[in-house]
């Protein structure tokens, strides 16, 4: 009895997981019918997680008690800020260049921040939808001054140069491409992290290093190399507007985070700073009261937030200007004279009007 | 002394260049030895390295967000560990000595290749510029050579005249290890170190001020090392006590689950579920072992005792997929497992008494650490992971190898099971497991084993990762452990039978004992291999040691500016690794010793 009986009643067993594991299946379809949307979800929670870059100097950056601070990180508290009205309810999901849409669209992160480009390709056929541009970059290249260059060079000056750059990115395609326009013959070398490219350019083993503008001065900063390095072109080879993603079709939460990023926008224009901003005269300033709830809370409450939403944004994290120059001006990253200065100065950064 | 030396001389001759080519390899090797140090200390004294970017991160680097204000706890867990070890060592107190001429000769023989290694350093190193010119700097001027130099002559010539005493003076092995940690924990009181210091502008003051190492560092490795002490010496005087040894064995296991259920997590208790959950359930269960082991005997009991063996199997596989309470479906497994021994100890009523010891105390250590685990955390941390670092690279490494090492052994006996189902079942999960890659299987923890569980059971990240990291490592396991299965003569298993042993006494007495022995170098090299994968992780967002060196640091800009210091990050991880992969490997070779492996 004893062998066979052992084996017939695993067998049972067997039919029986088989059996339990699809109920199961039917409580979950069950379950996913009654979809929430985002903001309930988030305010279910308690928090909100906030998908950002690996490690991206100025822009996500985890210091040495493990605290994270950053250009995007800023952005995440922001929006922290304006759901719960304390900012530091927010779980950072730090995600690889890789998984980062995935993560969004399963769910894994509320809101993507991660100095993602916004294309066509990725706002049309990823199911997401791209927030309003927080930072203005674009593809440079850099190369000694002691091999000719200057800020005034151009791509066809890169003739015959051996050019590092990461592999498998857009950077990768747009140097071929720009250089192929011109006429340009180069000897590209893909390495798998930017800062072996750097590493690379420094021990002499290529000519020139590309990525992103804001990498470059970033670096040429950190190495002390002002008088050494040149970046050029001085308009770059390529646009790469850089902003949250958040997934499609869900309106509301699409509002609240473009309208934290505007609100960061429009405080700055009026010079209003989390310094300043409980001395603001409202009656002044009567976009102001809209915004920060104190004449009129109307317009956050219709969103599913509270009157004082934005003012707590620009209380606990800052206006635009603030987020800027708190993590990028140390890295030799300035707005003046560039795309991030505001409209009035000639820059792009532009927030429709808060009424 | 002429004797010695024209000894030397000749054991040099026999063995470097005792032919043509030899002597040719011997310089060709030296020569690529020396160039490489040559190298490496240059690339290390240049000043555009900050070797600060590892030391102002030590914090980032052992627990990542870990809670300043819950650092009491990480130190619990350290503390616990070295109490432990100095029990254990008072324990198993070896009665080996060694000679103190020996040490010396040792330490005379470091001595001389400090010095020789300090003569040969370069003085100038060189590399490339900002402006793609080579740049050439001092790195070691002769004042700071002769500095070293000249305290190294003196001490080695101490130690070759302290050798040569031939002082008659022996010490015991344990009682060094004593000595081992007073002169870091010594050295942390007198020495001052280079620290990151910002001045009113926030601007980073260079050169870096010396100061002396934080109290809140020094005063817990004090207090860690006299408990370390007092323990070793409460060994010491318990060392005839087998029981202490057998409990402190079990301990040796639990330690872990203890310290990452209980202390690192500080778990948010609800007694109405402890009241109304956890303790019917334990008495439930407690009765039902008792009966078994006092019914054993019972020829009614007897004659179903198959069936109900396989009704407690049903249930266990059956309870993982019903919505009861965790523990209970951990103590069904625990109770099919411990019905499976019964009848094989309860022959005699001693074999009785400690039966129900021991199925007691599993059973309030298994309610004990499962609380703890599966309680909500009281500690906030920003990231999604409660922490990283070389925490998390030990916990990926310890439980890739507590968990996965009797799940090897269960597989490995499963796979040469006689029962079909048995073997059928292992041999897939083994296959299976092995034939995917380990990344692929990361993915698959992270993405789509959600999909796997029931409905409303969801599992931290890390969690899912040790699940899976336990059975992959479990699998390579199981195929080393099948080896020693198959070096096991036959007659082994006949003179089993011939002496009338059940199959349970026979594996767990005459089989496995010589199977796992005869397997020691490769389980050591399956669990370095674990540790050193566990870095693997970053490629699904969990910031192991590794990635902290790598990735982390190398993007800080504020309050101080490290990018571009990851070369020197990178070394001192591949040394932090080294380190305790040697260690482990040394450990393992005197196991090996120890068990007369290769010599029987």
């Amino acid at each position: 009895m004893s062998k066979k009986a052992i084996v017939s009643l695993l067998v049972l067993a067997m039919v029986a997981v088989a059996c339990g594991g699809s109920t199961d299946d039917a409580a979950e379809e069950v379950v996913e019918e009654v979809a929430m949307t985002t903001l309930e979800e988030v305010q279910a929670r308690g928090f909100l997680k906030c998908g950002v870059s690996t490690g991206a100097t100025g822009f996500t950056e985890v210091g040495d008690d493990g605290s994270y601070s950053g250009f995007d990180v800023d952005y995440c508290y922001a929006v922290a800020a304006a759901v719960f009205g304390d900012y530091s309810k927010v779980e950072f999901k730090q995600l690889t260049a890789a998984e980062r849409f995935t993560a969004l669209s399963a769910g894994e992160v509320d809101v993507l921040i991660r100095n993602t480009t916004w294309t066509q390709s990725r706002d049309t056929e990823l199911g997401n939808d791209f927030g309003p541009t927080t930072y203005y970059d674009g593809q440079q290249l850099m190369g000694r001054v002691s091999d000719g260059l200057s800020a005034n060079s151009t791509l066809a000056d890169i003739d015959g140069l051996k050019v590092c750059t990461n592999a498998g990115t857009t950077t990768e395609k747009n140097i071929t491409e720009g250089a192929g326009l011109v006429g340009a013959t180069i000897t590209l070398v893909t390495v798998e992290a930017f800062s072996e490219a750097i590493d690379k350019f420094i021990a002499g083993e290529c000519d020139i290093v590309t990525t992103d503008g804001s990498g470059l001065v970033g670096r040429r900063a950190v190495n002390d190399a002002l008088n050494d390095w040149a970046i050029f072109p001085t308009s770059p080879i390529s646009k790469e507007p850089l902003g949250p993603t958040y997934r499609s079709n869900d309106s509301q939460w699409a509002d609240i985070i473009n309208w934290t990023v505007y609100a960061t926008i429009i405080a700055d224009e009026y010079g209003v700073t989390s310094a300043n901003i409980d001395s603001v005269d409202y009656d002044a300033a009567p976009e102001l009261g809209r915004l920060f709830g104190k004449n009129d809370g109307e317009l956050q409450t219709k969103m599913g937030l509270s009157a004082d939403a934005y003012y707590n944004v620009v209380k606990q994290v800052g206006n635009y200007d603030q987020i800027f120059s708190r993590n990028l001006n140390p890295l030799g990253l300035y707005r003046e004279g560039g795309a991030n200065d505001r409209w009035t100065n000639g820059g792009l950064v532009y927030a429709p009007p808060a009424r | 002394m002429v004797d010695t030396i024209k000894k030397n001389i000749k054991a040099v001759q026999e063995n470097l260049f005792s032919s043509v080519g030899s002597s040719i390899l011997t310089i060709v090797t030296s020569y690529l030895v020396l160039n490489f140090f040559r190298g490496m200390f240059g690339f290390v004294m240049t000043s555009d390295k900050d070797w600060l970017s590892v030391l102002n991160n030590m914090q980032l680097y052992m627990v990542q967000a870990y809670p300043e204000d819950d650092f009491i706890r990480v130190w619990l867990s350290v503390g616990l560990t070295f109490v432990f070890a100095g029990l254990s060592i008072g324990l198993w107190r070896s009665e080996d000595r060694s000679n103190v001429s020996v040490m010396f000769d040792r330490l005379f023989k470091a001595g001389l290749g400090l010095l020789f290694f300090t003569i040969v350093a370069p003085t100038y190193t060189s590399y490339m510029g900002n402006d793609g010119f080579v740049i050439t700097e001092e790195v070691f001027s002769s004042s700071s050579r002769l500095r070293i130099l000249i305290p190294t002559l003196v001490i080695t010539v101490g130690f070759f005249i302290l050798k040569n005493l031939k002082i008659n003076f022996s010490y015991n092995n344990s009682d060094a290890v004593f000595f081992y940690l007073f002169i870091p924990v010594a050295l942390i009181w007198v020495v001052k170190l280079p620290t990151i210091q910002l001045d009113q502008n926030r601007e980073r003051i260079i050169p870096d001020p010396l100061m002396p190492i934080a109290n809140s560092t020094k005063i817990p490795w004090t207090i860690i090392f006299v408990s370390f002490l007092v323990s070793y010496f409460i060994g010491m005087y318990l060392k005839d006590k087998k029981r202490v040894k057998n409990v402190m064995s079990i301990s040796w296991f639990l330690l872990p689950l203890l310290i990452f259920s209980w202390i690192f997590k500080k778990p948010q208790i609800d007694m109405g579920e402890v009241l109304t959950g956890d303790i019917p359930i334990f008495v439930i269960f407690f009765a039902l072992g008792l009966a078994t082991v006092l019914l054993i005997n019972n020829p009614i009991f007897k004659k179903y005792f198959s069936l109900y063996l396989g009704v407690l199997a049903v249930l266990t596989i059956g309870g993982l997929f019903i919505g009861i309470p965790m523990l209970g479906k951990v103590c069904l497994l625990l109770l099919s497992l411990f019905t499976v021994v019964v009848p094989a100890v309860s022959t005699s009523k001693e074999g009785k008494r400690s039966l129900i010891i021991i199925w007691f105390v599993a059973l309030v250590t298994l309610t004990f650490l499962l609380r703890g685990g599966a309680s909500e955390t009281g500690i906030v941390v920003p990231g999604s992971s409660i922490f990283g670092g070389f925490s998390l690279t030990w916990l990926l490494a310890i439980f890739g190898t507590y968990v996965s090492f009797p799940l090897g052994v269960l597989l490995a006996l499963g796979r040469n099971s006689k029962l079909p189902i048995v073997r059928i079942v292992c041999t897939g999960i083994i296959e299976l497991v092995r034939s995917v890659p380990y990344i692929t299987w990361l993915f698959f923890a992270s993405v789509t084993l959600a999909v796997f569980l029931p409905a409303g059971v969801e599992f931290n990240l890390i969690i899912r990762v040790l699940m899976v990291t336990a059975f992959f490592s479990g699998a390579y396991f199981a195929e080393n452990i099948r080896g020693g299965l198959q070096s096991i003569p036959k007659g082994q298993y006949e003179a089993a039978d011939a002496i009338g042993m059940s199959p349970f006494q026979k594996t767990g007495l005459i089989i496995l004992p010589q199977a796992l022995r005869a397997v020691i170098p490769t389980l050591v090299s399956s669990a370095i291999t674990a540790f050193k994968d566990s870095s693997l992780v970053t490629i699904i967002g969990l910031f192991d040691f590794l990635t902290i060196g790598k990735t982390v640091i190398d993007n800080q800009s504020i309050p101080v500016n490290f990018v571009g210091h990851q070369r020197e990050n990178l070394i001192f991880v591949a040394i932090v690794y080294w380190i305790f992969t040697f260690t482990l490997s040394r450990r393992s070779m005197k196991v090996e010793k120890r068990l007369g492996l290769g010599e029987r």
